[in-house]
């Protein structure tokens, strides 16, 4: 075992020779202090080089051994460093009250070099360990806090559902792919494509920063899977990856509140000579779900019959138009004012499909 | 060397664990002398005051380093003055810090004895 760094406590010099003489034959360094006072200066020295083990006396003027311990044991600094106490054979009480003060181990006052020795070793190799285990919770901490940082930056790029979904235990499984029942949401805008051919780019582009800027935070506070933003138009689903027994409601409600949103963005576009108006399309039914893509650029995305049905029922939806399936209709009923859109017959589906053109949230008017 | 004021067995055991080293030894009880005078003195004070928790502390001291040089009969008064004092009760204080000085003064005389006899 290698050397360590020894600091003596005592008030008798005698004492502290000898202890000073025995550490250093046996290969320690030695710091000597006359009592607790001057012991905690030496340890909070920023000068004075750190310490491994403290060979405490208890009987001393200035700062007796059981109030150093005590100031040790409160000092987040000192507190994990071993404390020897020395005491006379005839002092076992006081041996066993420091040891519940948190010493560490005891010695006798007539000094025999081989338990010295013996318990000096055994102090540090605790402490080293204990220097260890902090060196290792305290990489963990910076690992923990790296993970968050990549977690809310990630946060920033996708969903904060799908961001936190790639940092949690199943993430890998969930990315993987799995099945699931979801309402899928598709909105666009009507006349975006002559408004981008008639308008300047900047315009356009200024557009869709105000445009994404009142969707988005709605598509957040009603915890929406965002899938992907494309110009005018963009695709959200509920119940993935965290379930909500509600999602058709939810993604109706996100709906109606977009349609209201947009009124004042449209009226200000109309002022400039624009008519841009928003359409959507609501479905139920299971889809497929997970990392969708290719290896560098990859989407978590969904993948299934309602996917296609909300993106039909978005292009059939006329302008300020909500759409939803049957199905859709038949788990937010309760929430939901409707008014039947008649039969549909939808590119991709070989029977017409009974479709409905949402009015309203139920709950809201009821509420107020 | 005389048995009752100095322990052999305790002397010859702080040679031992110094690796024979006299030259220590000798700074080591000079030592030992510096901090008896000390300690004394204090003890003597506390008698003259009649305070017995005064006399705690360097009788601690005293006991503890007279042992380990093996001045057990001064180590024995110490403790037996020590215990006193925390219960603060000392009966013949004065009379009994005396009988250390006087064992100490033996103590002394028979530790340069023995250095005077090597």
């Amino acid at each position: 075992m290698i050397g360590g760094r020894v600091l003596v406590v005592d008030d008798t010099a005698f004492n502290r020779r000898l202890l000073v003489r025995l550490l250093t034959s046996i290969g320690h360094e030695t710091l000597e202090a006359e009592n607790g006072r001057e012991a905690l200066a030496l340890l909070r020295d920023p000068a004075v080089a750190p310490v491994d083990v403290i060979l405490l006396d208890i009987v001393m003027p200035e700062m007796d051994g059981y109030e150093t311990l005590e100031v040790l044991k409160a000092d987040p600094q000192l507190r994990d460093l071993p404390v020897i106490v020395i005491t006379g054979v005839d002092e076992l009480t006081s041996v066993v009250r420091c040891i519940q003060m948190g010493a560490a181990d005891y010695l006798p006052k007539t000094v025999d070099p081989e338990i010295l020795r013996a318990r000096i070793e055994a102090s540090m190799s605790a402490k080293r360990l204990h220097d260890l285990e902090r060196e290792t919770l305290e990489q963990q901490r910076r690992l923990l806090a790296t993970i968050d940082r990549q977690r809310s930056e990630l946060a920033r790029f996708l969903s904060p559902q799908v961001a936190a979904l790639v940092s949690s235990d199943d993430g890998e499984a969930m990315l993987a792919g799995h099945r699931r029942e979801i309402t899928a949401m598709f909105c666009d805008l009507r006349n975006f494509t002559s408004f981008s051919e008639a308008a300047e780019p900047e315009e356009v582009l200024g557009f869709l920063r105000a445009y994404h800027g009142v969707m988005g935070p709605l598509i957040v506070e009603h915890e929406g899977t965002l899938e992907h933003f494309a110009g005018d138009g963009f695709m959200t689903f509920f119940n993935d990856p965290v379930l909500q027994p509600d999602h058709a409601a939810r993604a109706v409600g996100l709906a109606v509140a977009m349609r209201e949103r947009f009124a004042d963005l449209g009226a200000l576009w109309r002022k400039r000579g624009y008519v841009l108006e928003i359409g959507v399309g609501i479905a139920t039914g299971y889809a497929t779900l997970g990392r969708i893509g290719f290896e560098g650029r990859y989407d978590y995305g969904a993948v299934g019959h309602a996917i296609i049905l909300a993106a039909r029922l978005s292009g059939e939806a006329a302008a300020g138009e909500i759409l939803i399936a049957p199905r859709t209709y038949a788990a937010a009923e309760e929430a939901i004012e409707v008014q039947p859109a008649g039969d549909r017959q939808l590119k991709g589906f070989s029977r017409p499909i009974p479709v409905y053109a949402v009015s309203a949230m139920r709950t809201k008017e009821l509420a107020e | 060397m005389s048995e009752a004021i100095l322990d052999p067995a305790a002397f010859a055991h702080l040679l031992e664990i110094t690796g024979d080293d006299l030259e220590f030894v000798d700074e080591l009880v000079d030592t030992y002398f510096d901090d008896a005078v000390v300690q004394l003195e204090a003890m003597r004070q506390a008698a003259d005051s009649g305070d017995a928790e005064a006399l705690v502390r360097p009788a601690h001291s005293l006991k503890s380093s007279s042992a380990n040089v093996g001045a057990s009969a001064l180590a024995e008064a110490c403790r037996s003055l020590e215990a006193d004092g925390r219960a603060e009760v000392v009966p013949d204080f004065a009379g009994r810090v005396a009988d250390c000085e006087a064992a100490f003064a033996a103590v002394r005389s028979a530790l340069l004895a023995e250095r005077a006899s090597r």
